[in-house]
């Protein structure tokens, strides 16, 4: 983005609530004030976004002080803030005791953003300029001051909570303005500028991570055609010249580990797949594979058998081909499906491919997700086959349902975020949004927790409202499509009614929440209100074993 | 696009209120909003629209969008 386009963006009239961010840094924030709040505004249209800034030279005061609600904060590091002698405005003699000083300046930093990072999303960029020629050594040398400052920084972003951006993500040789740091105290250029709050703002605003991957087998998850070449004769090793298919099997599993549904099409027959991804040398672990559609059946209709067993839409799925036909094939008949060619030897697509999938953290959630699906499909077999009653009755299942809002835990408010079909009312928090909610004392939270035989499903549904007398005013109500079919959205309404005489829904119709329809057309015609006494009336028998528990 | 409708451009994009009326008329003097880092801001936008670059003490003196015209008139030649 341009100077004069960032600044129309900035300026124009804006409306909506207000999105609090703080932008910190000790030189003056001028233009990449403007690139924060141009990106912010593109980010979230519909709010009205306000950029407050510190006190020149004092990193450290302005991140003890902001002391406001904030949804988030930026923290921009330059060599400056360690100490002024490295900086190219004020340069000093450097000596040893620069580090001590340094790791004064950076233990109040770190532990400022300590304490802001509890209660908002907090980036942090590390200096992306070069430190003033203060060192007598050349350019490509690294000085032992140089490097015990640099311990210091990569200490700081180790054991933060906050987001810190990767340095190398800026080193491009065009980001400094000398001309204007010292004129102006602003050290940057705006190419530069923009490229900083872009990508601060990526971590504040970050895209949903994609949800599953669909993969071609020959040519892509390994070198060779199954079909002519058999078992044996395909690979994804050095000796073959097919280790890049090996890297891609191991990125699948670091995918997988991280709660990437993994899922396969491909035009084979379906023996020799099944032989094939039982070689003991296979990398991707074959447990992580499901479904495996294995077939030679059009690619479209695997793919839509995929998504029916993950229950996800293709907005949500990257499909990777190396066939560009098989790809245009899917493409058309899932427009909202990111498709990609896989690009043998190439770091730069499985790193882009990555990205696509990147999340902070990883929840025990995560790790049981493909075993729940696999389970789902099981108990969805199974109530083909008998009644859904004596299905349920013996499946051994527990509920637990954790009452307790402090501290909150972070798996509510990423259910919340990132659930649509039952989701009460489709309403995101940000972070500083839900810990506003969750400070008023009337507010409730329980987090509701799923096993039976068939497995474990973790933590697949969370609650929050208020208490108004008798009667609970129920404001978040969602739960993982991994959970549907097993009454636990009943019982979720009973332990409630259980403390509460009535619950009031704050319930919105949204373009994908009919299965939350669908249950209140039955439990609270309206969709306005469930009490007591008509819920004990309509309620099917309900067979898990439940256990509350208070924080 | 002439000289003139660029530097308005200029100006809109840190004046956004302003008319074109308003931005020809504006100066320092007259403009409540216009203050030092409204000239730094102003001075980088043009510096980027017109490729030109201004020497410290030049940016001192452009305390109007006259002198703003002016300047990038003998810049660029027009």
């Amino acid at each position: 983005m341009k100077l004069i386009e960032s600044l129309q963006i900035a300026n124009a009239r804006q409306e909506g609530p207000l999105f609090r961010v703080l932008l910190a840094c000790g030189f003056t924030p001028l233009h990449l004030q403007t690139a924060v709040k141009a990106h912010l505004r593109l980010g979230l249209p519909t709010r009205s976004i306000e950029v407050r800034t510190g006190v020149y030279g004092d990193l450290g005061g302005t991140l003890e002080n902001a002391t406001e609600p904030l949804d988030a904060a930026l923290v921009v590091l330059e060599w400056g803030d360690l100490d002024p002698r490295l900086s190219w405005r004020s340069p000093g003699k450097v000596s040893g005791e620069v580090i001590s000083d340094a790791r004064v300046r950076l233990n109040r930093i770190e532990k400022a953003v300590a304490i802001l990072a509890e209660r908002t999303i907090v980036a942090v960029s590390l200096p992306t300029l070069p430190m003033a020629p203060v060192l007598h050594t050349r350019s490509g040398e690294l000085q032992s001051v140089e490097a015990a400052l640099l311990e210091m920084l990569y200490g700081l972003a180790a054991s933060t909570r906050a987001v810190v951006l990767h340095p190398k993500t800026f080193r491009q040789g065009s980001e400094h303005d000398l001309r204007s740091e010292m004129m102006n105290g602003f050290p940057y250029s705006f190419s530069h500028a923009d490229a900083l709050a872009a990508g601060l703002v990526r971590f504040v605003l970050p895209p949903a991570p994609k949800k599953g991957l669909i993969t071609d087998l020959d040519q892509t998850l390994w070198g060779g055609i199954l079909g002519d070449d058999g078992q044996e004769g395909i690979s994804w090793d050095l000796d073959h010249k097919t280790g890049f298919h090996g890297v891609y099997q191991q990125l699948l599993n670091v995918l997988a580990d991280a709660g990437i549904l993994l899922g396969v099409a491909s035009k084979n027959d379906a023996g020799l797949v099944y032989n094939a991804l039982a070689r003991p040398d296979l990398v991707v672990e074959p447990r992580h594979l499901f479904p495996i559609e294995a077939h030679w059946r059009p690619k479209p209709e695997s793919v839509e058998r995929i998504l029916e067993a993950w229950n996800v839409g293709p907005d949500s799925v990257v499909f990777v081909d190396d066939n560009p036909l098989e790809l245009a094939q899917v493409k058309a008949a899932f427009p909202a499906m990111e498709c990609l060619e896989f690009h043998k030897d190439d770091p730069g697509f499985l790193l882009e491919l990555r990205d696509r999938f990147g999340k902070r953290e990883i929840r025990e959630e995560d790790k049981l997700r493909v075993a729940s699906l696999r389970n789902g499909q099981v108990v969805r077999q199974a109530v083909d086959n008998a009644t859904l009653d004596s299905l349920l009755a013996g499946a051994e299942a527990t509920v637990i349902f954790r009452w307790g809002k402090q501290p909150p835990d972070p798996r509510a408010l990423e259910l919340i975020n990132k659930t649509n079909q039952f989701n009460l009312n489709g309403v995101r928090y940000t972070q500083a949004e839900w810990n506003a909610y969750l400070s008023d004392r009337a507010t409730h939270l329980v987090v509701v927790e799923y096993e039976d035989r068939f497995g474990k499903l973790g933590k697949i549904a969370a609650l929050a409202g208020r208490e108004r007398g008798e009667g609970f005013e129920l404001d978040v109500w969602v739960m993982s499509c991994r959970a549907f079919s097993r009454r636990i959205e009943h019982q979720c309404v009973k332990l409630l009614l259980g403390r509460w005489e009535s619950l009031q829904l704050m319930y919105e119709r949204t373009e994908r929440n009919a299965p939350m329809m669908d249950f209140l057309a039955d439990a609270a015609p309206g969709c306005r209100e469930i009490r007591r006494a008509s819920f004990n009336r309509w309620c099917p028998q309900l067979f898990h074993k439940t256990e509350s528990i208070n924080a | 696009m002439h000289n003139e409708q660029r530097l308005i451009r200029c100006f809109q994009a840190v004046f956004p209120d302003l008319t074109e009326t308003d931005v020809a008329r504006a100066s320092v003097s007259r403009l409540a909003a216009w203050d030092s880092v409204a000239t730094v801001t102003l001075a980088a936008s043009v510096e980027e629209e017109f490729g030109i670059q201004f020497e410290a003490d030049e940016i001192e003196k452009m305390n109007s969008f006259q002198s703003f015209l002016k300047y990038v008139a003998t810049r660029s030649g027009a």
